[in-house]
């Protein structure tokens, strides 16, 4: 068991302490629970921080040790002691979480909820339920396998309520249907479908990337999903310029790192299938032609690594030569990379997003200069609730979905400096599908599984699916949810 | 010649002593004759007089009385005046006495009005009348505004009578009211009737709109209602994007909802002023008179939901000497 705090640190004895604390003793005991080991000043605690090495802040002052051998005649006078009344609050307080625990407890995701009534007529998903008309309106259940392969590519998100039922399910729209035929007829043909998911706030954007997902999964694509553009370009993870790139690219090894691994856990079955067309000598583990995928995927074993290995792999699936499958490349938050990052540049100069490589491989697929030879979908998400504003993005969407419906396109404003026109070109022929509200089949379809799993004890029938459909300003999903679920009402 | 007005009688009567007093030698009949009405005993329009001045029928230029006084010439053999008053019991002195009975009491003008109005009352007694219900709804003037009007005191019990023939009177069928007694309760109604304030019916426009006005605390909301399927915007937005809270959503649409009537109408609304649980609320109101003049039969429903009220409370003004309305400052030793 290693020790909780840097031993050594812990083991120097107090500066009032005459006669040091053996160090042999201290090391006999690794938690170090002996008050005289302590640093004057500081306070123990029962529970320390697994990995924390600053002292802890809270628990009962430890008096200092009286010192040993020196006589008593430097006698401590007497001191004036302020709210000497007062009652220790830290001392009352009961256990106080451990750093990291109150995030974790806050980013958990809970895919089901024993409490709830198991619905009978819960059917799965096949690979064919998402692009059959005939499903809309219903809910449908999520495989276990699909469950897991959504979770290693972090496709759940804490704010959706999945924890309130059995098992996972989604609702099947008409929304769904029309993307995953999109994408279906895409990947028949060998084409890339290129598509900004957008819409209201809690309309189901990101359940409608899920659906593609599940789609994706389901029928064997191989599916790479950036969870969260804020991860990459508000400056949380570490970045380095590539060598040999002109302007200079930054890769992430972190955080591409861990989409690798994420990529493995999600597509390992299909990938441990495919074998490399051609050798990667310049990764730190020599891979040759005819070598798994996983094993490629496997060589990137620390961050360093992590942008060749996730080159070469990229290399791979989308090569010419050898049959792949389709391939999903999807991320949410769409407005946090159309704009200038919060990196900066060794000049100090900030870095715009689309200079940072694993971002420009995703702008590139979703602008149309990078094409999937063997078929597949870029899919982008936006967000209403943890948005940057991006008057780029909200303008080449508002013209892209103008030019669908046929309707007078709007117009740059000619005053107005904010645009970005690296964001305009990459967004400038992607197909937008707009998400709305559901309609009242599709609400009547999602309280009966609401109420089948005993969340809503109500009765459905037209009445109170209209009354909730309108409360949720006509059908925006994630606010019927909010007016009939998150309400206690009894 | 005794259904002529009582004041000329008595006029008559009270010159009476005077008149024996001149015409001493006529005999009795002759007397009388000279007492009969003259048209000065009767002066129109004079109410409040004395009657201290005497008929003057002997002088020969009065037309009527003086005429048959000389027609019924007779030969002048007549008893004195103290047997003639002795024998019909007449006063020996005229007492001068008021027109109107009212004369003695602080309230002629009301005393005035009661009296005619109870005399109507008996003289009308026999015309057919309304029921309570199907009456013309009045409002009277209540003690207060009596007593301002007429500028006197008036005894409540004497008005509570007066009020309850003056409800009779009105109860007379319009057809057959005569106009007097429409002219004298006139003076007993409110200068507004309220029960005439009668709300403009809202209209259903030709393109199926009806426009409902409400107001609570400072937010004024009026909304279109249409037949429709449940789509509402609020200034042009969705419910959701409008109000933040589930509660308030609940409110803008609780007329909508406590009648059932969510899935068969689109309401289109504009609402300034106030905050959201004030926009909100005045929003019922809107939707609700809006709904009224689409289904009017729902308007019991509508009031039990709460929704045809308009909420009078508002922000209770600031006073001085107090940090808000009734706070007060810290006390503070000296």
């Amino acid at each position: 068991m290693p020790a909780p705090n840097c031993l050594r640190c812990l083991a120097r004895p107090p500066p009032g302490l005459a006669t040091p604390v053996p160090r042999t003793a201290a090391a006999a005991s690794p938690l170090l629970n002996r008050p005289a080991a302590t640093p004057i000043g500081t306070r123990t605690r029962a529970h320390a921080a697994p990995f924390s090495t600053t002292p802890a802040p809270a628990g009962p002052p430890v008096k200092p040790a009286t010192p040993v051998g020196s006589g008593g005649h430097n006698r401590v006078g007497k001191k004036l002691k302020l709210g000497k009344f007062k009652t220790d609050r830290a001392a009352e307080r009961s256990k106080v979480p451990l750093p990291g625990e109150r995030k974790a407890y806050r980013k958990r995701i809970t895919l089901s909820n024993d409490n709830a009534l198991p619905v009978p007529w819960l059917a799965d998903l096949t690979p064919s339920s998402l692009a059959d008309p005939a499903n809309t309106a219903t809910v449908m259940g999520l495989p276990d396998s699909l469950q897991d392969q959504l979770r290693a590519s972090d496709a759940f998100k804490p704010s959706q309520s999945w924890g309130m039922f059995r098992k996972p399910a989604v609702l099947v729209r008409k929304e769904t249907v029309d993307l995953v035929n999109r994408m279906q007829d895409a990947a028949d043909k060998k084409q890339t479908l290129r598509l900004v998911v957008t819409g209201d706030k809690v309309t189901g954007k990101s359940m409608l990337l899920l659906q593609a997902m599940a789609h994706a999964y389901l029928n064997n694509w191989i599916v790479i999903h950036l969870p969260e553009g804020q991860d990459l370009t508000t400056a949380c993870t570490e970045y380095s310029p590539l060598a040999d790139t002109d302007p200079v690219q930054y890769s992430q090894p972190v955080y591409v790192f861990k989409l690798i691994q994420a990529i493995k856990k999600a597509n390992e079955n299909l990938l441990s299938k495919m074998y490399t067309a051609v050798g990667h000598p310049g990764l730190p583990q020599s891979i040759t032609a005819n070598t798994s995928l996983l094993t490629l995927a496997n060589v990137a074993k620390e961050p360093d690594a992590a942008w060749p290995v996730f080159r070469a792999l990229w290399h791979e699936l989308t090569h010419r030569s050898v049959a792949r499958p389709p391939i999903l490349f999807t991320l949410d938050g769409l407005s946090h990379i159309t704009r200038v990052s919060d990196y900066r540049s060794p000049a100090f100069e900030l870095i715009h997003s689309y200079d940072l490589a694993l971002l420009r491989l995703f702008t590139d697929g979703l602008g149309g200069s990078l094409r999937l030879p063997w078929g597949g979908a870029v899919l982008a998400a936006t967000s209403r609730s943890n948005a940057p504003r991006s008057p780029s993005m909200e303008l080449a969407l508002a013209q892209r979905e103008a030019e669908q419906l046929q309707r007078e396109v709007p117009k740059k404003d000619p005053f107005f400096r904010g645009y970005d026109e690296r964001a305009e070109a990459s967004l400038r022929s992607v197909q937008v599908l707009p998400v709305g509200g559901i309609d009242k089949v599709e609400a009547r379809g999602l309280m009966e599984y609401w109420a089948a799993s005993g969340m809503l004890r109500a009765t459905v029938d037209n009445k109170s699916v209209s009354e909730k459909w309108t409360l949720a300003g006509n059908g925006v999903l994630g606010e019927m949810e909010r007016a009939s679920l998150l309400t206690m009402r009894v | 010649m005794m259904a002529s007005p009582t004041p000329g009688l008595t006029a008559a009567l009270r010159g009476v002593s005077k008149t024996l007093r001149r015409t001493s030698g006529q005999p009795l009949e002759q007397h009388f004759q000279t007492l009969r009405l003259g048209p000065a005993a009767v002066v129109p329009g004079r109410r409040r007089c004395m009657a201290t001045e005497t008929i003057e029928t002997t002088r020969s230029d009065q037309p009527g009385a003086p005429a048959n006084a000389k027609s019924d010439d007779r030969p002048q053999r007549a008893p004195s005046n103290t047997d003639l008053l002795q024998r019909y019991n007449f006063p020996k002195h005229a007492r001068p006495l008021p027109v109107s009975r009212s004369y003695f009491c602080r309230t002629p003008t009301f005393t005035d009005r009661y009296i005619k109005i109870h005399k109507l009352s008996v003289a009308y007694d026999h015309l057919p009348r309304n029921s309570l219900q199907h009456a013309e709804r009045v409002s009277w003037k209540s003690l207060d505004d009596v007593k301002q009007s007429f500028a006197e005191p008036v005894k409540a019990t004497d008005y509570a009578d007066c009020l309850r023939l003056i409800k009779v009177l009105h109860r007379i069928l319009p057809s057959l009211c005569p106009p007097e007694v429409t002219e004298a309760l006139q003076d007993f109604r409110r200068d507004t009737q309220d029960n005439r304030n009668v709300a403009n019916p809202i209209p259903v426009d030709p393109h199926g709109r009806a426009l409902g006005v409400g107001r609570r605390k400072s937010s004024t909301a009026s909304a279109f209602v249409v037949e429709g399927d449940g789509q509402v915007l609020v200034n042009g937005k969705s419910l959701v994007d409008y109000f933040g809270r589930v509660h308030d959503r609940e409110s803008a649409i609780w007329a909508l909802h406590s009648t059932d009537r969510i899935s068969k109408y689109n309401v289109w609304a504009r609402v300034q002023g106030g905050g959201t649980t004030g926009q909100a609320e005045a929003l019922t109101l809107a939707i609700a008179k809006a709904l009224i003049t689409h289904e009017p039969a729902l308007k019991p429903a509508l009031r039990r939901a709460g929704c045809i009220t308009r909420d009078p409370r508002t922000v209770e003004r600031k006073k001085h000497g107090h940090v808000k309305a009734r706070k007060s400052p810290t006390w503070v030793k000296r």
